[in-house]
């Protein structure tokens, strides 16, 4: 008795279970099929969920999942897949520089813009072979006119010793500091031994080290320094906070950055992964993220309100003097630099 | 008759025990196993790669990463500093849960139970909050600095965000919980007749202390100072946003060199890391257990 009870709860149980198995697979019977981006956390994955995945594509029947973490976990897991056959994910966000490491390492697919039916609208300088640039900002000077009364014009004048303690820097972006103080040294983007040298003066008259871009927004509102470099992007949303900045764009030409997506080469959804590249270049969600973040469109189709755009934009001559990194330099002497920052300039 | 009696007895459990014991180690053994060997021995492999920056980890076998962490006074400088700090730290952490454990142990309050809580209450919390919060205590326009100025103690912002000061209280906050309970657990085993005894020959309550409190409870001592002291060795969020961009431990080192890709260089430092803590703890192990048996 006891024994055909428990049979049947056994039969029972399997029988749920089976069931329950089923579920997801009927759910997703109806979708196009799953797409997995990997993108940074925060602001970033909010607003491709609100101006990308919700209207465009899980409207179109295609299931989205994120898998949200930092670049250099995301790479990591990049290359740790590399020789799998099937990888985990079917775009990944990295920033111009780091698509092109990924794509030196060998775990990107080729780009085919046939496959992209907005592809035509794209700037041209943001059609990589391997990626395909979604957003871009640059990085210009920053300065509280209380505390710097004479406004700076180039990054020369920002990387000035002669702002003391006033001038501040971020740890997290030793590669663009380095190529602002190269450019402020009469280098070049790829020289940045003058720049080192300017830095170290910076440091020996008293520069500030800032751990994080949130920790350099806290030490700008709080008045502990007055001036530095940092993405147009972040300072419209600083000065939206109430942080008293302005930003001007560098006589040098201003330092571009480039935040792409990559379709890894063992994705398992490559069509999907297409459809997402197509869906960020839409015109709709380019003019949003410029509204909700701040960063210019990639896409010449994108209309961009004119008071909005004085804030975020650059004027015609400014984007002519837009200086993008050596990537291969950069990522050829990536370790070297960080070794440098981290035992010369931060000891 | 008798030895073929338990001969019999033997034969006839043997499998029975060899069975079951397989059952209870097998789970965590294989757990274990697959989830912390397998991994550990794969990047032990990894640290005697060599790195190139256009090709990541060249598969090869060379001491070069261990012989570039030894021979940089960088490298080192940052493993005295992590040895540095969680020493001080788990010095302070003895020093101060001793008192307390001791209360714990022997109280007969009613709130006993309220008062461990208590103590384990900041476990409720990931330590990156509870960095968070110290930020908010430390920063120069922060809780602490904001009242002195009130108060006229000071008329600049202390600088003690971005400090080792900063890290070592940090660090602290987050280990005196393990030490207390460890304490506690094993001072309430400690017969109370034995301080007793001690007080009526004539000890005094720091002889008491010296020489039967101490000696006895020195099992709880060594399991809460190596508890504590692995923790300090392995800290990462307090260095990180307690210590600010120039001060440095092993474990943001070692994470530092993933996020570069430099996954070699990486597991050598994870690897000396591991041996330093490991190494340290059982010298300590066999001093104390000398001592203990002494």
């Amino acid at each position: 008795m006891t024994q055909s009870t428990s049979r049947r709860d056994v039969l029972l149980g399997a029988a749920a279970l089976a069931g329950a198995a089923g579920l997801p697979r009927a759910a997703s019977a109806d979708t196009k099929g799953r797409i997995v981006v990997g993108t940074w956390g925060g602001d970033y994955a909010r607003l491709l969920n609100k101006n990308v995945e919700a209207p465009i594509l899980i409207k179109d029947g295609w299931e989205v999942v994120q898998d949200q973490a930092g670049d250099p976990e995301r790479r990591s897991k990049m290359l740790a897949e590399v020789r799998l056959p099937r990888g985990t994910s079917d775009v990944q966000g990295l920033s111009a520089l780091n698509m092109f490491q990924m794509q030196d390492a060998g775990t990107v697919l080729p780009i085919d813009y046939g496959k992209l039916k907005n592809a035509a609208n794209l700037i041209p300088s943001m059609k990589y072979p391997y990626g395909v640039g979604h957003i871009y900002s640059g990085k210009v000077g920053v300065y509280n006119p209380k505390l710097i009364t004479t406004a700076p014009v180039s990054y020369k004048d920002v990387f000035d010793p002669k702002h003391g303690n006033k001038l501040g820097i971020i740890d997290i972006q030793y590669q663009y500091t380095m190529v602002c103080a190269a450019l402020a040294a009469g280098g070049k983007v790829n020289d940045l031994e003058p720049g080192k040298k300017l830095l170290l003066e910076c440091k020996n008259a008293g520069m500030r080290i800032y751990p994080t871009n949130e920790a350099f927004a806290q030490g700008l509102k709080a008045e502990e320094f007055g001036i530095g470099v940092m993405w147009k992007a972040r300072v419209v949303q600083w000065q939206n906070a109430g942080i008293p900045v302005t930003a001007v764009a560098p006589s040098e030409g201003t330092l571009a950055y480039i935040s792409g997506f990559v379709i890894p080469k063992n994705a398992p959804n490559k069509d999907g992964g297409y459809a997402y590249l197509d869906a960020m270049l839409e015109k709709s969600a380019q003019e949003a993220f410029a509204v909700d973040m701040g960063y210019n469109p990639t896409v010449t189709n994108a209309v961009v309100a004119p008071d909005l755009n004085q804030r975020i934009g650059f004027t015609p001559e400014e984007i002519k003097k837009l200086v993008d990194l050596d990537y291969d330099y950069m990522n050829k002497n990536d370790v070297e630099f960080k070794d440098w920052w981290d035992k010369v300039l931060k000891s | 008759m008798a030895a073929t009696a338990a001969t019999h007895l033997q034969s006839d459990e043997a499998p029975t025990s060899l069975l079951s014991a397989t059952m209870l180690v097998g789970p965590a053994t294989v757990f274990v196993a697959a989830g912390l060997l397998v991994p550990l021995a794969i990047l032990f492999r990894y640290s005697f790669n060599s790195f190139e920056p256009r090709r990541m980890m060249v598969e090869t076998f060379t001491l070069g990463n261990y012989v570039k962490f030894f021979a940089d006074p960088y490298y080192t400088g940052v493993l005295w500093t992590t040895l540095r700090v969680a020493a001080l730290c788990t010095l302070a952490c003895l020093v101060m849960a001793l008192p307390l454990a001791y209360v714990l142990a022997r109280t007969q309050s009613r709130f006993k139970n309220v008062l461990i809580m208590l103590v384990v209450l900041p476990l409720f919390v990931g330590n990156a909050v509870r960095a968070a919060g110290w930020m908010v205590l430390f920063g120069s326009r922060g809780f602490l600095n904001v009242t002195l100025m009130q108060f006229g103690a000071i008329n600049e912002p202390l600088q003690i965000m971005f400090t080792e000061g900063a890290v070592v209280a940090g660090i602290i906050a987050v280990n005196l919980p393990y030490m207390v309970l460890t304490l506690q657990s094993v001072i309430e085993g400690i017969n109370r007749n034995v301080e007793e005894a001690a007080f009526s020959l004539g000890a005094g309550p720091a002889t008491m202390f010296r020489r039967v409190l101490l000696p006895l409870s020195l099992p709880g001592i060594l399991a809460g100072t190596i508890l504590t002291f692995i923790l300090g060795m392995n800290a990462y969020a307090t260095p990180v946003l307690l210590g600010g961009p120039k001060f440095k431990m092993m474990g943001p080192l070692v994470y530092g060199q993933f996020q570069l890709n430099n996954w070699p260089f990486g597991a050598s430092a994870a690897f000396i890391l591991m041996t330093a803590t490991l190494g340290l703890t059982a010298t300590a192990n066999i001093l104390i257990q000398r001592r203990f048996r002494r």
